[in-house]
């Protein structure tokens, strides 16, 4: 059995009120003195009266009997009882609420979201909180965000609460039990309490320094969305997009898909999608400049979910790829002639004449300040990494490749012989490469063979032996070799694939460098971002779905649309545990979150009914207590 | 003409008293004293009522042989005769402070006057007690006999007050060790008490009295008006009773009325006596010769 506990133990100090209310009552009391022959006859009908009617003793003070019931009942209420949810009584909850895009759901009785249904359970308890508990609220989706410190204070915690609202973003537990964890360094936390629909990913890269609760809340109603969207080149001026449209029921729920080129509808088809039956689409696309796609999903009925249903994409202006390579390198030269849409530059000047490129093939490591997003040297040691790598005339042997990078996908380097053999410096390792920046991808017998660098969107790859003192360009993989760098560089031009960028950060945007940029949301609001040295627009918080203008100086420069574009989230799932590194945890539907139950009003009610008794029993027989 | 100067007693009119004067006590059996009085108590006695015969014993006086039966049957028979012996009335009123209410003092010495007076005139032993005070004796008038004893009687009940704090069956107790002979004990009280009475009357029933108890209750205690949340004050002790709602619980006083007077009464007649309650505000001689009379206590 659960003994209530007391919010206020400090007022059971107002019992001794018990005490003036009965001195009181009897000084208060004044009967009416009738003297009588003799009290015998009147003291056996009280004895009788006693024996058959017990409660007649009670009845004898029956006011102050109300009265002292009354008192206890709203001395017990100014205590503020309360059944406590846990055998423990948590001090300092942190709790975490999902706000992720899934909890946008709705439920297709009530209408009501997933996070109104958290935020009910959160609300009431607040409402419920006692005295000596602190709530701190945490938001997650794809990072975490504590809302309030840990707090007793109801409007503080509500008025978080309310500001709480869905976000476009797929969950992520990490971030935010990080940040729960930080807190258990300055607050004795035993417990954390998420509040999700569960629809996060299963496996959560985290040591757990607390106990974990995970209260689920009901599924949703059905959902229809687009879960990804991506075009590939297949002309010069011709794209493929293509669409998954997946959705969340087991039937098959109805929709159409209508496309948008630049804001106007070209196409729409009907599409029919269950949980485990996606539908892949293909619409073919002729784009002469640079088109803004906008794919729009209407679901023929209920949808639980809206922000799924739109999609953006930006198809860059077509283009042949633009390639320089060094005179000297007439093999490499030889290698690209055959690749299609292709503008390879084929001069004599030992540096490219022009400034941008898609591609830049050289021997030496001076570019004359040309520069592109995906560069090749052949033969040359970055100039950061001369007092690591010394390279010799000698033979050196390809010991291992990594068969996994795109640049060598398909390429084979066994019994490749080479002339130049590099070495590692004395005491250096290939460690000491990695922490300059430089990833090693052909390992010789005594060095580095090749390296691969990124910086920002640019890669390059070192190659530290000359490719023609090597039987590689003899070899079938040289021109495979060739045809990655080209394949590397479209990609970087997107000139070849695009993607549709999912909500969270907008995709790098290659602008005028040093300038500003105004970035206006889907919700109108306006945001000032610098472009760097070379170009680039990075790190633009793209939190919800929809367009994003580029404004130069009020004008126009591209448009980018994100989608939520999670199949996850669009398919309204729940997980039914959640793997952390050392221990699995349940998600259970049917666990609601526990609060502590107040008792005062019951008890103020209590007092209200005695009062009314005590009223209506002393109006009935007047005269009967003075 | 009647003026309270020409009266015999402030007790009654003289009318009642002569009345009364008439009127003779009725015992259900003869406990008398050996000393000889009017009244016929059993067999050998000297009176001339024939009462029985029986075998001549040796030593038998020959002057009660029955020489008519003697001559018939050859055998010497015994006629006997009923004793004429004195019979004590014993009359013991309550004069403690609950008497005082509404007439029930008075109406004990009118009734104490009226059995007294019916002793003397039947030249029984009369004596007279008035519980009073615990401590001290109580007040008493000695047993005498005869018409000349009336005016003391009558003097001695003029002047008992109440306000006592005696109980009654204290006051038996102490009436008993001052108190001898056999005869009828008549205890005019309220029997109002805590105490237990089952005592006293074994005494009395052990001393040879035969006990006649007569219960006078105020119409205050036979019907009593109350009602609402009191303090009943006991007129002798001063202990106070707080009552809750008395209007509710008069049903259960009348049935502990009732059950009083039962018990008064299965206590005096299993001890060859009798009871009889009476209500203060009815008048003596309705009392006297209505109630008493009908129930036999009396004789007209």
């Amino acid at each position: 059995m659960k003994w209530p506990g007391f919010v206020n133990l400090f007022g059971a100090w107002f019992f001794l009120a018990l005490i003036p209310l009965i001195v009181l009552y009897f000084l208060k009391l004044k009967r009416p003195r009738l003297e009588v022959p003799s009290l015998a006859l009147w003291q056996s009908v009280v004895n009788d009266q006693r024996v058959n009617s017990p409660f007649q003793k009670f009845r004898r003070n029956l006011l102050l009997l109300l009265q002292m019931i009354l008192l206890c009942l709203l001395i017990l209420a100014l205590m503020q009882p309360f059944l406590a949810a846990g055998a423990d009584v948590a001090e300092y909850m942190p709790l975490l609420i999902d706000c992720s895009a899934s909890m946008s759901a709705k439920a297709e009785s009530s209408g009501q979201t997933r996070l109104d249904v958290v935020k009910e359970q959160v609300r009431k308890q607040i409402e419920n909180l006692t005295g000596d508990q602190r709530i701190a609220l945490f938001s997650f989706a794809a990072t975490g965000r504590r809302l309030t410190e840990f707090t007793n204070d109801r409007r503080v915690l509500l008025k978080a609460l309310d500001q709480i609202q869905p976000t476009h973003l797929p969950g992520q537990l990490d971030d935010v039990l990080r940040l729960a964890a930080a807190y258990t360094r300055t607050f004795p936390i035993q417990s954390v309490t998420i509040l999700t629909d569960g629809n996060l990913p299963d496996q959560v890269d985290f040591e757990l320094p607390f106990s974990l609760e995970v209260n689920r809340v009901d599924a949703g109603g059905p959902n229809v969305g687009i879960t990804e969207m991506s075009a590939r080149r297949s002309g010069p001026q011709d794209w493929e997009v293509f669409l998954r449209v997946s959705g969340s029921g087991d039937d098959l729920r109805g929709a159409e898909l209508q496309f948008f080129e630049n804001g106007t509808q070209t196409s729409a088809q009907s599409v029919e999608v269950a949980k485990d039956e996606p539908e892949r689409l293909v619409f073919p696309i002729t784009a002469t400049q640079q088109t803004l796609i906008e794919a729009r999903l209407v679901p023929a009925g209920f949808d639980s979910m809206e922000l799924d249903n739109t999609v953006w994409l930006s198809l860059p202006t077509p283009r042949p790829l633009k390639v320089w390579t060094s005179p000297k390198l007439s093999s490499w030269r030889h290698a690209l002639r055959v690749q299609p849409n292709l503008d390879l530059e084929e001069s004599t000047d030992a540096v490219p004449s022009g400034s941008d490129y898609d591609l830049l093939i050289t021997d030496s490591g001076d570019t004359g300040g040309a520069i592109a997003p995906v560069q090749v040297f052949v033969g040359v040691v970055p100039s950061d990494l001369q007092d690591l790598i010394e390279v010799r005339t000698d033979v050196a042997a390809v010991v291992d490749w990594n068969r996994t990078s795109p640049f060598l996908r398909h390429v084979q380097l066994s019994e490749v012989q080479i002339g130049e053999q590099p070495y590692l410096a004395q005491g250096a390792s290939v460690k000491e490469l990695e922490e300059r920046g430089y990833e090693v991808l052909i390992d010789g017998n005594t060095g580095p063979l090749l390296l691969q660098r990124r910086e920002g969107l640019q890669v390059s790859f070192w190659f530290t032996f000359h490719t023609d003192r090597s039987t590689l360009p003899y070899r079938v993989g040289f021109p495979i070799l060739a045809a990655n760098a080209v394949e590397a560089a479209l990609k970087q031009a997107s000139l070849s694939e695009v993607s549709a960028a999912p909500t969270g950060v907008l995709p790098a945007l290659t602008v005028l460098p040093e300038r500003d940029y105004v970035i206006r949301s889907p919700e109108g609001s306006e945001v000032t971002v610098k472009s760097g040295p070379t170009g680039v627009l990075t790190g633009i918080a793209a939190p919800r779905v929809g367009r994003y203008d580029v404004l130069d100086g009020g004008e126009l420069t591209t448009s980018i649309g994100t989608g939520l574009l999670n199949s996850t989230e669009t398919s309204l799932s729940s997980t039914s545990e959640l793997r952390f590194t050392e221990l699995t945890v349940a998600t259970n539907e049917s666990e609601t979150l526990d609060s502590d139950r107040p008792l005062w009003w019951i008890l103020a009610l209590l007092a209200f009914l005695v009062m009314l008794f005590e009223w209506w029993y002393f109006s009935r027989a007047r005269g009967a207590v003075a | 003409m009647t003026t309270a100067a020409s009266q015999f007693t402030t007790l009654f009119d003289n009318h009642t008293l002569n009345v009364i004067e008439r009127m003779r006590l009725r015992p259900i059996r003869r406990l008398t004293n050996r000393s000889r009085g009017e009244h016929l108590s059993g067999k050998g006695g000297s009176s001339t009522d024939f009462a029985d015969y029986r075998d001549y014993a040796a030593g038998d006086d020959l002057r009660y042989v029955d020489w008519n039966i003697f001559a018939r049957l050859r055998r010497p028979y015994i006629k006997q005769f009923q004793h004429e012996e004195e019979m004590h009335v014993v009359v013991l009123v309550d004069a403690s402070t609950s008497m005082l209410f509404e007439d029930k003092l008075l109406r004990a010495r009118q009734l104490a006057a009226a059995f007294g007076i019916m002793g003397l005139l039947n030249v029984e032993r009369v004596s007279t007690y008035a519980s009073h005070s615990r401590q001290g004796q109580p007040w008493m008038l000695p047993p005498g006999s005869g018409r000349t004893r009336i005016r003391q009687l009558l003097g001695f009940l003029e002047q008992v007050e109440g306000g006592g704090d005696t109980p009654i069956e204290k006051a038996i107790e102490t009436m008993l060790r001052f108190h001898r002979g056999r005869g009828v004990a008549i205890l005019l009280s309220d029997f109002l008490t805590f105490g237990d009475l089952s005592r006293p009357m074994n005494l009395l029933f052990s001393a040879g009295l035969e006990v006649w108890g007569i219960q006078i209750l105020a119409e205050s205690e036979i019907n009593p008006n109350v009602q609402g949340d009191l303090r009943f004050v006991d007129s002798e002790s001063q202990e106070t009773l707080d009552i809750t709602n008395a209007s509710e619980l008069l049903n259960v006083y009348q049935d502990q009325r009732l059950w009083l007077q039962q018990t008064l009464d299965t206590m005096c007649r299993s001890r060859q006596g009798r009871f009889l309650s009476v209500n203060s505000a009815s008048s003596l001689t309705s009392i006297l010769f209505d109630q008493l009379c009908r129930q036999g206590w009396i004789l007209r």
